[in-house]
C-alpha cells in the first residue's frame, strides 16, 4: 500500500483514524506493517503490501 | 438464513469456488451486462471509484475502461488473488484491500462512485451494508449493486432461499430506503434467455 492511503482508510470497528508503523518500506510502498487504532488500539496488518482490514472475528487464523 | 449467509462458511465456499469462477461466472454476469451497468454511471476518468466485494476482478476490469484507478475490497485472499494476477499486486492500477462489507474501513466521503456486484447476496446483513456504502460515498455520489434477481419458477426459489439472498424491485426498495437511500432506480439485466436474472440498483447519495 502507499502512503497516501492513510487519508481514506479507517478501523472498520468504530471508524477512527489509524496510526501506520512501518516494518519494511519498498520506495513508495508499504510492504510489511502495521495499522493501529488510535481509538480502539486494535492492530490490522499489511502484508505483502496489501492492508488485512477485516474485523479481527473475520480473518483467516480466527476459528469464526 | 441461506447456507452461504454465515461468513465462514462463505469464506470457505469462495476458497473453492475462486478455482473455477471466471469461467462459470458468465452464465450469470456477462461482459454485456457489465457494460450496461457501468453506462448507468456518471464516472469521470479520475474519479475514486471502490469495488465492494471485487474478488477475481471481473467487475473491476470493466471499471478500469472508464477511470485509472480501482480500489477494490474482498473478504476472500483466494478471491483475491486471482485478481493480482489479472492486475499485478501492487503497482498496477488497482489498489486491493482486504475487508468486510458490513464494516468498511474508510471514512466517510471517500468515494465518487461505490460498486458492487455479485456480492450482495452473501452478505448476511445487506441493509448495513448499504448503510456503509452510503457512507463512504461523497454526496452526491453514486452507490450501483448488482445483485440476483427473484426467480419466477418455485423450484429456483427453493433453491434461491436455501442457498443465498434473491431479491426483487419491492425489496430493493425497502432495503435502500431502510439504508437511507432517497433517490434510486432499478433495472434488470441479463442475457437474452434470461433477461431478468441481474436487478441492478443505482442510488445518488443523499447530500
Amino acid at each position: 500500500m502507499r502512503e497516501d492511503l492513510m487519508d481514506i482508510i479507517c478501523c472498520p470497528l468504530d471508524k477512527h483514524e489509524l496510526d501506520l508503523e512501518v516494518i519494511r518500506r519498498d520506495d513508495d510502498e508499504i510492504m510489511e506493517g502495521r495499522l493501529v487504532c488510535t481509538e480502539c488500539g486494535e492492530e490490522y496488518p499489511v502484508e505483502d503490501g496489501i492492508p488485512n482490514l477485516l474485523p479481527p472475528d473475520m480473518r483467516e487464523e480466527s476459528p469464526a | 438464513m441461506g447456507v452461504l449467509e454465515n461468513k465462514s462458511r462463505a469464506r470457505l465456499f469462495y476458497k473453492y469456488l475462486s478455482k473455477v469462477y471466471d469461467q462459470i461466472n458468465p452464465f450469470i454476469w456477462n461482459e454485456e451486462m457489465r457494460t450496461a451497468a457501468i453506462d448507468l454511471l456518471d464516472i469521470e476518468r479520475d474519479d475514486r471509484v471502490l469495488d465492494i466485494g471485487c474478488g477475481t476482478g471481473f467487475a473491476t476490469e470493466g471499471l478500469l475502461d472508464r477511470v485509472d484507478t480501482v480500489y477494490g475490497l474482498d473478504q476472500s485472499p483466494h478471491q483475491l488473488e486471482k485478481a493480482y494476477e489479472k492486475f499485478g499486486k501492487r503497482d498496477g492500477p488497482v489498489n486491493f484491500h482486504l475487508g468486510d462489507a458490513e464494516r468498511l474501513p474508510f471514512r466517510e466521503n471517500s468515494f465518487d462512485v461505490v460498486w458492487s456486484s455479485g456480492s450482495i447476496e452473501y452478505w448476511p446483513n445487506p441493509v448495513d451494508a448499504l448503510e456503509e456504502c452510503r457512507r463512504v460515498a461523497k454526496p452526491g455520489g453514486q452507490v450501483l449493486i448488482v445483485g440476483p434477481n427473484y426467480p419466477n419458477s418455485s423450484v429456483f426459489q427453493r433453491l434461491a432461499d436455501a442457498i443465498m439472498l434473491f431479491y426483487d424491485e419491492r425489496e430493493a426498495d425497502r432495503m435502500f430506503r431502510e439504508a437511507g437511500f432517497v433517490d434510486f432506480e432499478h433495472h434488470t439485466m441479463g442475457p437474452d434467455y434470461n433477461p431478468e436474472i441481474a436487478i441492478t440498483t443505482v442510488a445518488t447519495v443523499p447530500e
